[in-house]
């Protein structure tokens, strides 16, 4: 073979290197020393910011922590988690905005992406302003949020006032029993947009035959949706829903900058309850909060794993 | 699509024109809830707090745009602003740098192990905050980097890694193999092929990460909020939030301190808002 022979004396007079000569018969294998290079910097980071802490906070989840002084307390921890009614409080809270948000979020999100879809004037602008609050920064949604429930001049209460219906003008985050809803609209607002992009770019990569058919077939819009539209796009729909799922079950932001927990526990979700048990009380413990955010890590973990298999998607799992 | 909708709903023009009027007043609301919010806040954060309580809802006039001014000298937004752009801006640079070197090999290199080192880094993604957080803390005091702008953009940097070399490696996983053999035959090096082919090829990606790592990490909240205290050291979010903690009243300001923050994102998005909507869409579909 000629060109080898011309291909080898060429790399010999060029610049390369030892390792690329190695690799000449086969370009898609490395020597260790370049795969170090590339992956080295990113493993080393992996391991010192996310493994390791990992590792660490299961591991001290079995200790008191002081500052300095950790005493080994085997699963003492554990068992004051099981009788902590502020943990099963947290835990109900977040289960219900895990499992209930997600149904609205995805719901929401296919509607406004199926009222693109139609053909609606404007549309480009329409997708670009709905998508405008995905990329608001927490603490800017919950100050206007928490402007927008404001008692006296509020939004809400100010429209409800205007209309007549005054009397269910109501002190939405102070309320015990509105709390966790309130809380719960304003994450939906504030991921709307994002659903309904990623719907949109589903229903644009259908195949347009199909569709097409089903006009021919005078198939009106409930049944397209019904027997076209979401069938086809059950994997979107499903991961989207896992994605909203894991974004719920990690949420603390928001609840922490609006409600901080309260009133009364009605918003404390597992994140805020590990942050004020590790970072707020003045209990200087760091185990016990490691112990609660080891439970959950579990939780979230199987209850992902759960999903993925009970909803039957065969993709893997996204984002 | 109107035509082949009327085509095949078979109906009148009537009612046609009334159902396409209710969906235009449904979408025009639907956009005023989404967007009414942000407009109010631009119209507040020009106005002075007295003008505020005086009528939350009238229009700006006269514009007060020194609040902006006062917010920016007076109130420490300066600070805050310049250390955010400070972290936000180092972590992203070598976030990219480091996470498409990994996504590069990941994408183009047979060897063993390859999956499982994708799986482990992948997993990450699922994993709640709270497993990382109080262990970061800890460490980050045992090495003096607690409390540094230094240690919180390492953090972020770490926090990035994953969804970054997802996105990346399934991009540079599409680039064709012929152009790898290609610079082999032209004598190029491993390294090299990876700075002046994958680099520049793989460049709308690259972009696109970066326009998404930028916001994400101009927005975070928590891991600022326990691993910075020195009101000298805090970034935008945290910033406001003890803006706000000590100024309750104070709508106007707390208005154009929110404002500053958002500007810079606002920006980006106006110029950049396809790559943007693709990027962080890309993660949720295949």
């Amino acid at each position: 073979m000629p060109d080898a022979i011309s291909l080898r004396t060429a790399a010999k007079s060029g610049e390369a290197k030892a390792s690329s000569r190695a690799t000449l018969a086969d370009p898609r294998r490395a020597t260790r020393l370049v795969l170090a290079i590339f992956l080295g910097p990113a493993l080393l980071v992996y391991c010192g910011l996310t493994a390791y802490p990992a590792f660490r906070t299961i591991f001290d989840s079995f200790f008191t922590i002081e500052g300095m002084d950790a005493t080994f307390v085997g699963l003492a921890n554990y068992r004051e988690l099981m009788g902590d009614e502020t943990f099963w409080v947290a835990v109900r809270n977040t289960f219900i905005w895990s499992f209930v948000a997600p149904v609205i979020d995805v719901a929401t999100g296919l509607l406004l992406a199926l009222a693109l879809y139609a053909g609606v004037p404007f549309a480009r602008f329409l997708r670009v302003a709905w998508f405008t609050p995905v990329l608001l920064s927490y603490v800017v949604v919950a100050i206007l949020w928490m402007w927008i429930y404001n008692y006296d001049w509020g939004v809400l209460n100010v429209m409800l006032r205007a209309v007549g219906l005054g009397d269910l003008a109501s002190s939405w985050l102070g309320d015990p029993n509105l709390a966790l809803a309130a809380v719960i609209v304003t994450h939906a607002w504030k991921w709307a947009g994002f659903n309904m992009v990623v719907c949109l770019a589903a229903i644009h990569s259908l195949p347009k035959e199909v569709l097409e058919a089903s006009d021919l077939d005078n198939c009106g819009w409930g049944a397209k949706l019904r027997y076209i539209i979401i069938p086809m796009l059950r994997p979107t729909l499903l991961s989207l829903y896992i994605l909203s799922f894991i974004g719920k079950m990690k949420v603390f932001d928001l609840v922490w900058i609006m409600t901080q927990g309260g009133p009364l526990w009605a918003t404390e979700t597992v994140s805020t309850y590990v942050y004020k048990r590790a970072f707020n009380w003045n209990t200087f413990d760091l185990g016990y909060p490691s112990t609660i955010a080891t439970v959950w890590f579990l939780v979230v973990c199987a209850a992902v794993i759960i999903l993925n298999r009970v909803l039957g998607s065969r993709e893997r799992l996204e984002y | 699509m109107a035509a082949t909708l009327a085509a095949a709903s078979g109906r009148a023009p009537l009612p046609r024109l009334f159902s396409r009027g209710i969906l235009a007043l449904v979408l025009g609301v639907y956009t005023i809830y989404q967007l009414g919010p942000f407009l109010w806040l631009a119209t507040m954060s020009v106005r002075t707090t007295a003008e505020i309580s005086a009528d939350p809802y009238a229009w700006p006039s006269p514009l007060h745009l020194d609040q902006f001014r006062t917010a920016w000298v007076d109130s420490d937004f300066a600070t805050y602003f310049w250390n955010s752009t400070l972290v936000v801006v180092g972590a992203v640079a070598v976030l990219t740098f480091i996470g498409a070197a990994a996504a590069h090999a990941l994408a183009r290199y047979r060897f063993r192990g390859n999956r499982i080192i994708y799986g482990i880094l992948f997993s990450s993604i699922i994993f709640p905050p709270q497993i990382t957080l109080i262990s970061l803390y800890q460490i980050l005091v045992d090495y003096n980097l607690y409390n540094s702008l230094f240690g919180l953009a390492l953090v972020y940097i770490s926090l990035q890694l994953p969804l970054t070399v997802y996105l990346l490696e399934g991009f540079f996983a599409r680039i064709p193999q012929d152009l790898f053999d290609a610079a082999k035959m032209d004598g190029y090096g491993d390294l090299e092929i990876f700075w002046r082919i994958v680099l520049p090829v793989g460049m709308p990606a690259i972009a696109t990460t970066l326009i998404l790592n930028f916001i994400q990490l101009w927005n975070e909240f928590l891991f600022a909020v326990v691993l910075i205290t020195d009101p000298e050291k805090r970034t935008l979010p945290i910033g406001i939030r003890a803006f706000m903690g000590d100024h309750f009243q104070d709508i106007g300001m707390i208005a154009t301190g929110v404002m500053i923050s958002v500007i810079p994102v606002i920006i980006v998005y106006v110029f950049f808002s396809e790559k943007l909507i693709r990027g962080m869409t890309a993660g949720a579909i295949k």
